[in-house]
């Protein structure tokens, strides 16, 4: 009898001591980069800490919610807010949806090919939004792959509509008449730099060594100085300048919501969607009576990540705006970088916007998993 | 598996209808996320002057120029073996750390479970991101603390020691933190699947729980490992918030911070930063393609629930 009390006795503490030693090393690194920078953030935001050494350096103290009354004021944190908001309504509303479109459709078999088409639209998900962010804004950019597209359409209509008023002229017959049709296609900007449009622009014709013979050098070289250029300002433009943005982040993670949504609807049970149909549920039907409602939890799940990760974009709008032009694509987590590293640093106030996207993720985490509750449906 | 259900079509024109916008949709998608990759590789091959006169058609000339350049300029030999150390040894430690911890929470019983367990599930929505700043301060903080202590010991000066901020060590160490919330919960919830009775009949036997860790769980998890692999490396890989505030020191920066330089001083340079986008999308483009299967799986599987 005792060897045995004495031997569970034994057992027991070995077994405590296998326990900790087993979940220590998990929780202290958790603690590390989590609980403890959650304290040191909620004291910090409440305080007037400026810089130096935490302990035994200049004092600080706690100061109370001074920077929190301060945030609420000012201008920036409400557009960094807003544009954060954005991200998180193209994320929620925007890559949910069609992610799960697109699985549908796959999923259904509408298409043929499932597994290429998932293949590829998971791409972007994989690579360094950095790269993607980059990438991005060599396309979007004032003198980049859109402005380049639209600009070789423009030179060919101005070309074609040069050669259509030659024709409607017979030939190469430069009057008043033809050099005012012309002015009427060119560039706006050019004709202004013009003193007297029609007679420069005549002078120019004839002086310039063009004969019929060589139709296509004077059609060239007048594209080249005529035709109307555009140079996009999306990335640079209040109230605009965040599409672009929002566009990427759609494009960038659309294609994980897909494979996500597949991989559940795949463990659906397909006789439930078979009796649906022989019952005479359309499509339509099929899609929100079983499949929705069978999903609801995994739909739920995914918005959370979506709300999570789009509260605390930083990579993609550093690559592609850097919050800039003069703040405009600002975003929670940039606004708090700045106050944080750039200038003079504030870091009571980095640290309550730091509190304020947590607090704000968490709240609207809870929001989902209300709704979640109250209109779901059954789980399998 | 699923085919039948499509046999009872009642209308073959809308059928059709909805196939072809089906194809549209997918094909207006597929091309939309394959394009702009293409375009940014075969401009890679342009000279910076080509790039300004044409940047849709092929280039006039085909030139490696750009990569040489890019190479040497921004040193990838180092950040690529910065970034692989990096994804390495922090996908190492979480799975690890996670399988121990996962193997503590579900097959040894203790009141502290509940607490603890519940604490890492919570930590899986919240982002690390968000928590930049406190950790950044955090780290430089302990560091001023071992640096006073050394110095008091007469081994230095305070301010140029340093153990997490600016270090290899430290960087790996909040990869790993911040990798553990969701590699925990993944690996707690599969080893409880694993039968007690394997557990038990191993301590009749009398092997002591490390002896058991190492012979039966740690192989038994090896799916679960492997997913948290897949979650895990590309996440590292990529991550860029971190370690932008946490390494100054650019021979211990990561590939993303190296692209980054591109998009600074060097922006007008388009030839060389086509180029060294190439480089920082390759790895994970190659990883993908060799990984795809497990990737899918590992994306659908490590989704769960909050």
């Amino acid at each position: 009898m005792e060897v045995v009390v004495a031997l569970t006795l034994r057992n027991n503490a070995e077994k405590r001591r296998a326990y900790w030693s087993f979940v220590t090393p998990a929780f202290f690194l958790y603690l590390l980069v989590f609980a403890f920078p959650i304290v040191i953030s909620i004291l910090l935001s409440l305080s007037d800490y400026n810089g130096g050494k935490m302990f035994g350096g200049t004092p600080w103290s706690i100061i109370g919610f001074q920077q929190y009354s301060k945030l609420f004021v000012d201008p920036s944190f409400w557009l960094a807010l807003k544009n954060n908001v954005y991200i998180v309504l193209i994320s929620v509303f925007g890559q949910l949806p069609l992610g799960f479109i697109l699985a549908y459709i796959i999923y259904r078999k509408i298409v043929k090919w499932g597994e290429g088409w998932q293949a590829v639209l998971y791409v972007p998900a994989i690579i360094s939004v950095i790269v993607l962010g980059i990438m991005w804004k060599l396309v979007f950019a004032s003198n980049g792959l859109i402005a380049d597209i639209e600009n070789h359409l423009l030179a060919t209509s101005f070309s074609n509509g040069l050669g259509s008023i030659l024709a409607g002229a017979g030939g190469f017959h430069i009057t008043d008449g033809v050099v005012q049709q012309i002015l009427k296609i060119s560039d706006p900007q050019v004709i202004a730099s013009f003193a007297n449009p029609v007679q420069d622009l005549k002078d120019l014709i004839l002086g310039g060594g063009y004969d019929a013979g060589h139709l296509d050098v004077f059609k060239t070289e007048m594209t080249n100085l005529l035709a109307p250029k555009w140079s996009p300002d999306f990335m640079s433009k209040q109230d605009v300048a965040m599409i672009p943005i929002m566009f990427v982040t759609l494009w960038c993670w659309t294609g994980m919501y897909l494979i996500l949504f597949l991989a559940n609807m795949q463990k659906i049970d397909s006789q439930i969607i078979e009796a649906a149909r022989i019952d005479g549920a359309n499509e339509l039907q099929v899609m929100s009576r079983v499949i929705i409602p069978s999903l609801s939890g995994v739909l739920a799940n995914a918005a959370i990540l979506c709300i999570a990760g789009s509260l605390n974009t930083f990579a993609l709008i550093w690559a592609m705006t850097a919050g800039g032009p003069m703040n405009i694509t600002q975003v929670l987590a940039i606004y708090m970088y700045q106050n944080a590293f750039i200038g003079a640093p504030n870091f009571p106030l980095a640290n309550a916007i730091s509190m304020a996207i947590v607090v704000f993720s968490l709240l609207l985490i809870a929001l989902t998993m209300y709704v979640e509750k109250k209109f779901g449906g059954k789980e399998e | 598996m699923s085919d039948s259900p499509r046999q009872i079509k009642a209308n073959p024109l809308w059928g059709f209808l909805g196939k072809t916008a089906a194809y549209i949709v997918m094909g207006v998608f597929a091309f939309m996320t394959i394009y702009p990759i293409i375009w940014l590789c075969i401009n890679s091959f342009k000279t910076t002057p080509d790039y300004m006169l044409d940047k849709v058609g092929l280039p006039p000339t085909w030139v490696l120029a750009n990569y040489v350049g890019a190479w040497t300029i921004g040193s990838f030999d180092k950040l690529i073996g910065n970034s692989i150390l990096y994804t390495l040894a922090g996908a190492a430690g979480i799975i690890f750390f996670s399988v121990l911890a996962g193997f503590g929470f579900a097959k040894i019983r203790s009141r502290a479970t509940a607490p603890i367990y519940g604490t890492f599930v919570i930590g899986i929505l919240l982002s690390i991101t968000s928590l930049m700043v406190p950790i950044f301060l955090e780290i430089s903080q302990i560091d001023r603390l071992l640096g006073d202590l050394v110095q008091n010991l007469g081994w230095g000066k305070t301010t140029d020691f340093h153990l997490f901020y600016n270090t290899q060590f430290g960087m790996i160490l909040i990869y790993i933190g911040s990798g553990l919330p969701i590699a925990v919960y993944l690996c707690t919830e599969y080893i409880k699947s694993i039968p007690d009775s394997l557990v038990e009949a191993a301590r009749i036997d009398g092997a002591g729980y490390f002896r058991i860790f190492w012979r039966i769980v740690l192989p038994m998890a090896a799916p679960i490992a492997t997913t948290v692999a897949i979650i895990t490396v590309p996440n590292i890989w990529n991550e860029f918030a971190l370690i932008n505030i946490v390494v100054s020191d650019n021979n211990l920066k990561s590939l993303p911070l190296g692209i980054m330089r591109f998009n600074g001083t060097m922006s007008t340079d388009y030839g060389k930063q086509f180029a060294a986008l190439v480089i920082g999308l390759a790895p994970m483009l190659i990883f993908y393609i060799a990984f795809r299967k497990q990737i899918t799986n590992g994306v659908a599987g490590g989704a769960v629930k909050g």
